[in-house]
């Protein structure tokens, strides 16, 4: 906590006022490495990239990793990065946000969009917004509970959470929706060659087009480029200080909420095309999908206290960790590759945090 | 803290400062032995049961109640040591994966080594008390977030639990744990063992909490970290106890999620329980801010999770709503604890 004179440069200052010729150029780079969570996070994907290129060409690998196989994994990409933004959404706003309950909103809202499209035959666009409507009606009880009654969020998103996953369950009497409409939807998740150049790139997984793009730059308009944006980086970087400034504090911060239930909606619908099938516990089963997602947020230098975060931090962590979990599927055999990835989620996780740590106390403060 | 609309927030009066002592309050440092929230609690479970028995007939037997009670074991157990995490101002997500990995190694010496009973409690109990002692040393020495930190033991936990299974179960357990269970051998004067000790370390730990300098400093580091320090409390030892603690109940727990089991553990063990867990605490009515909470109230809130949970099931209801039920009561406890904590700065 105890930062020098020197580093009350403002956040957004890249030159530090005093002393950078003094600074070498490698204590910049490590400064550069631990505060600009890009930049390490950049470091790391080469990383892991070249690592296990190294061990494809030394034959240690199953099957091959290379550009294709790449590319066709960024389709578990779509999810992550998605969820991985609700949750930029929900911890930016500050007050412990954090939402526990976006796992339970995708079995709910997917099961919504395999009754409406599915089995009410609804066209596929008007079945979408209604699911992604829904994911924000779920949100809007979780911002209703946090920003207006005053609920912690890690207590009323547990609760939610369970709500959700158990009506998720009950709606249909624990079966699954997978009648022929929702298994042609499984076509979504095929890979297609880019126009123009496409030849000379490897195959990319549509959803990348459909999905994971138009969020990514939608959040990223939304936080850089609105109003709504720097309301909530200033609700989440000191709630009083935004309220005494006339900023619609409780309004920012639900909103928050509802735009995570949107987000979590979306996924839904992808869920179920990769499934091709509606099925209850999609967002619930084994560990969840939440609890990847805040990995992921955590990862991508989103402070777990509000007010500090980026989209390019939450997809580059994204490309990192679904690299690195395609990379360790192809070293091991059988299911100990599912088991090293948790391993390796988990260590990376640790390690980020602690490096968030010893930052803090040497440069007050990473951004 | 909460900024409601009855809350006039004053830059110059920081929030979180009491109100001067009212006079009724003369005299007595401690808060009331049982508080509001506890007392509710009780009635509604008294309530529960009242319906539950009119309901199905068979609830009010000792062949319902006693399953109930030893059901309630494990979760309240461990609730008691994610009650001092969470006084502290942490949070422990990760005691699922960890009662994976202490069942799984438990079981696994009972099958092959054929250990004795004090023998496995014994291992189990270090097993849980050094992946505590992994999650307190992060937390307090890495300061960073708690729930960070055990969301990334609890991947780690799951890797090794899952290894130890080697993707099989753990098959013909033996008959070690009856003591725990929920048979006969589990029973003393029809009182389940799994239950008795809980109450017992239940009562322990809530004289430890609320009689003790040691205890009060838990309140103290939750209350404000760092007036703790200058105060002279060790901060992170404190911390480091209170997972350390949590790892040591963690391991006497999973010896009674073995004994309620059959003789086959599989992977799915512990799944689950981290949520079951916090919920209980937070129905009980320790606040996730840190600073205020209670033993009695996590063994109320174990007992009323699981109350619903076999309700559910002897109406004959999809099990599954249970945690419906479970989420509405959340928010009902904790919500009526929010007005009441509104109407109380409110005078």
């Amino acid at each position: 906590m105890s930062a020098t004179v020197t580093d009350n440069a403002p956040a957004q200052d890249p030159k530090p006022k005093a002393g950078p010729a003094a600074e070498s150029l490698g204590s910049r780079l490590l400064r550069a490495l631990l505060t600009q969570r890009i930049v390490l996070l950049s470091v790391l994907i080469v990383v892991v990239v070249v690592v296990f290129f190294i061990m494809d060409s030394g034959g240690y690998l199953t099957a091959p990793y290379d550009t294709d196989y790449m590319s066709s994994s960024l389709i578990n990409a779509v999810p992550l990065v998605m969820l991985g933004l609700a949750e930029l959404l929900v911890i930016l706003s500050g007050r412990g946000g954090i939402d526990l309950s976006v796992g339970a909103i995708v079995s709910l809202a997917g099961m919504v969009f395999g009754f409406a499209y599915g089995q009410w035959g609804w066209p596929l666009w008007f079945a979408i917004i209604l699911t992604a409507a829904f994911g924000g009606l779920c949100g809007a009880l979780n911002g209703f509970l946090v920003a207006y009654i005053g609920f912690p969020a890690l207590i009323a998103t547990l609760a939610t959470y369970y709500a959700f996953k158990s009506l998720a369950i009950v709606i249909n009497s624990q079966r699954p929706i997978s009648t022929p409409p929702i298994q042609e939807l499984f076509s979504i998740t095929r890979s297609v060659e880019l126009p123009v150049i496409g030849g000379q790139l490897p195959n990319v997984p549509l959803g990348i087009f459909t999905f994971l793009i138009p969020t990514v730059v939608v959040v990223w308009l939304l936080l850089a480029r609105t109003t709504y944006g720097r309301r909530l980086y200033a609700t989440g970087t000191n709630d009083v200080a935004a309220k005494w400034s006339g900023l619609p504090v409780r309004d920012t911060r639900f909103k928050a909420y509802v735009y995570a239930g949107v987000i979590s909606g979306l996924v839904a619908v992808v869920t179920v095309g990769q499934f091709a099938s509606a099925r209850p516990d999609a967002g619930v089963s084994g560990s969840g999908m939440a609890l990847p997602a805040i990995t992921i947020a955590v990862l991508g230098g989103v402070a777990i206290t509000g007010g500090i975060g980026r989209v390019a931090g939450v997809v580059l962590a994204t490309l990192l960790i679904v690299w690195l979990n395609a990379g360790i599927l192809l070293a091991f055999i059988g299911n100990e590759g599912s088991q090293y990835q948790l391993l390796a989620l988990g260590s990376v996780l640790i390690f980020a945090a602690l490096l968030n740590g010893i930052t803090n106390r040497r440069y007050g403060g990473s951004r | 803290m909460s900024l409601g609309v009855n809350d006039r927030p004053d830059p110059g009066l920081p929030a979180s400062e009491p109100p001067p002592a009212p006079l009724k309050a003369r005299g007595r440092v401690l808060p009331s032995p049982i508080s509001g929230q506890e007392l509710v609690l009780i009635a509604v479970i008294a309530v529960l049961w009242v319906i539950l028995a009119f309901a199905t007939p068979a609830f009010f037997t000792a062949g319902s109640i006693q399953p109930l009670l030893v059901s309630t074991a494990p979760i309240a157990l461990v609730g008691i040591g994610m009650t001092i995490i969470i006084i502290t101002g942490g949070i422990d997500v990760s005691v699922g994966a960890a009662i994976m990995v202490c069942s799984v190694i438990t079981a696994k010496l009972l099958v092959d080594q054929g250990l004795s009973l004090p023998l496995a409690v014994l291992v189990s109990v270090i097993v849980g008390a050094l992946l505590g002692a992994v999650n307190g040393l992060l937390i307090a020495y890495g300061r960073v977030h708690a729930i960070i930190i055990t969301f990334g033991t609890a991947n780690v936990f799951l890797f090794l639990g899952l290894q130890i299974f080697g993707s099989n179960t753990v098959n013909g357990i033996p008959q070690t744990f009856d003591f725990f269970g929920r048979g006969v051998a589990g029973r003393t004067l029809g009182i389940p063992h799994a239950f008795l000790i809980t109450i017992i370390i239940a009562g322990i730990a809530w004289w430890y909490l609320r009689h003790t300098a040691g205890g009060r400093h838990f309140y103290a580091i939750g209350g404000d970290a760092h007036a703790a320090r200058l105060a002279g409390v060790r901060v992170q030892r404190r911390i480091l106890l209170a997972y350390v603690i949590t790892g040591l109940l963690v391991g006497l727990g999973s010896c009674f999620v073995i004994a309620q089991g059959t003789s086959t553990l599989d992977q799915s063990v512990g799944t689950g329980k981290e949520l079951a867990v916090i919920a209980a605490v937070v129905i009980g009515g320790t606040s996730i801010m840190g600073g205020r909470g209670s033993v009695l109230g996590t063994l109320l809130g174990a007992l009323l999770v699981q109350t619903v949970t076999s309700g559910v099931t002897q109406l004959g209801w999809n099990s599954q709503l249970s945690d419906l039920f479970v989420g509405i009561f959340i928010i009902i406890a904790v919500g009526a604890d929010l007005i009441r904590e509104r109407a109380r700065r409110a005078t």
